[in-house]
């Protein structure tokens, strides 16, 4: 506070008011001077004013019946403290297989297990495929590796290159592709016209 | 600021006798009579609470949802409760850090999001102008009452959220709740003498950014007096 304020010859300022409203302090500038203390009783209005407002403003967002579902909400809350959460069964079949504990589900597994388990012991100890098939191919075999035999032509010497490609060019063609062949250009031609 | 007054001296009584009475209920595994007896404390300081919230969340949904958690959380805790706090003061610290932690929750994820620019407009207005018309008929003010009324309302709570966090918590506090700077302190966890401080650069500033209100707050005293006379 200035010195001139203290004598009486200035008025207070609001930093002063606030000052004053804050510590609750009484000013003697204040007892002297009506002006001021009119501007204090404004500024003490105001502050009030601005305070209901504030409280009105939530007043008017926190309505009765909110507090009553609000009280409630609290009461429920609290009730559900003492109680561990409960908890919803889920429906049995499925749970059953998500779980794996289902019987039908444990038993085909099992099995399963199982059969492979001794399909392999046995494929182990028994060479049952080889068995088999000396059993049955061994009259038969004999029979028709004669015939074929006699169809398949004499294995000759293994021919030079030329004479293989002359071999693949002169095989017989499908009848179907035989247009597009005639279309198109090929080697042997261009190995026949350099040879000549 | 309000000091502690009989009245509050024995309301203060009063919640550390239930506070006390729920405490030993709930020793004794007594559970539905205990909450019977801290629903008397719910009902008690229950809009005060909600005051408070919504002066920090400025948001009536999160407000009756900070309150609900900070009394599920106090009858929790009531076992750490110390009787030579009161009761108020230690639901109070309670309920504020709650509304710390929404508000930092909130500003983490608005982090993220497109700003909402409208979303506080429709806070403060859309909802309190969408039933104007049933509170004028209650509140029995005309609708240009009513209206002048809540536009002051906002402009209030516009100057005060350009205040620092904690000049707007001890106005709050001391000014709309009527604490005084050793409650305050208490609540707050800041010294008594910063809260005085904080207090005053808080009115300081409201001041500045209420100018126009001033003028209407003396106007208003004059005619009283002029009534008077």
């Amino acid at each position: 506070m200035s010195l001139l304020e203290r004598l009486g010859q200035g008025h207070l300022s609001d930093a002063t008011f606030a000052r004053l409203w804050t510590d609750g302090a009484a000013d003697p500038h204040l007892e002297i001077c009506a002006t001021c203390r009119e501007r204090f009783a404004a500024f003490s209005l105001w502050l009030g004013g601005v305070g209901d407002a504030m409280r009105d403003e939530a007043d008017e967002a926190l309505t009765p019946d909110r507090l009553a579902a609000q009280q409630a909400q609290i009461a429920r809350r609290l009730e559900t403290l003492d109680r561990p959460a409960r908890v919803i069964v889920f429906p049995k079949a499925a749970r059953a297989v998500i779980s794996g504990h289902s019987h039908v589900r444990r038993w085909v597994t099992v099995a399963a297990a199982a059969s492979l388990i001794a399909g392999f012991g046995l494929g182990q100890v028994v060479p049952l495929r080889t068995a088999l098939r000396k059993q049955q191919a061994a009259p038969l075999t004999k029979q028709i590796t004669v015939e074929r035999a006699k169809e398949i032509p004499p294995a000759s010497t293994p021919l030079n290159d030329e004479e293989l490609l002359s071999n693949a060019f002169a095989r017989s063609h499908v009848s179907t592709l035989s247009a597009l062949d005639d279309m198109t250009p090929h080697a042997r031609d261009t190995v026949l016209r350099r040879r000549k | 600021m309000a000091g502690s007054s009989p009245a509050l001296v024995a309301a203060r009584e009063a919640d550390a006798v239930a506070a006390s009475a729920v405490k030993a209920l709930q020793a004794a595994g007594e559970q539905a009579e205990a909450r019977d007896r801290y629903a008397e404390l719910v009902a008690r300081h229950q809009r005060r609470a909600g005051r408070i919230a919504y002066h920090y969340v400025r948001d009536a949904a999160e407000a009756d949802e900070a309150v609900q958690d900070a009394f599920v959380k106090a009858y929790q805790h009531l076992a750490t409760f110390r009787e030579e706090l009161p009761f108020d003061v230690w639901f109070t610290r309670i309920l504020i850090n709650g509304c710390l932690d929404r508000i930092k929750a909130r500003t983490r994820r608005e982090r993220w999001l497109v700003p909402m620019s409208a979303r506080g407009a429709a806070g403060d207005g859309t909802t309190a102008e969408r039933d104007v018309t049933e509170r004028v008929a209650a509140g029995g003010l005309s609708p240009e009452q009513t209206l002048l009324g809540r536009e002051r309302r906002r402009e209030i709570a516009a100057a005060l959220s350009r205040l620092p966090e904690r000049q707007r918590s001890v106005f709050v506090l001391s000014h709309v709740e009527g604490r005084t700077s050793k409650e305050v302190s208490a609540l707050t966890g800041l010294n008594e003498s910063t809260v005085r401080v904080h207090l005053f650069r808080a009115i300081r500033k409201l001041r500045a950014l209420l100018a126009h209100d001033i003028a209407g707050a003396q106007g208003e005293l004059k005619g009283r007096r002029r009534v008077t006379s």
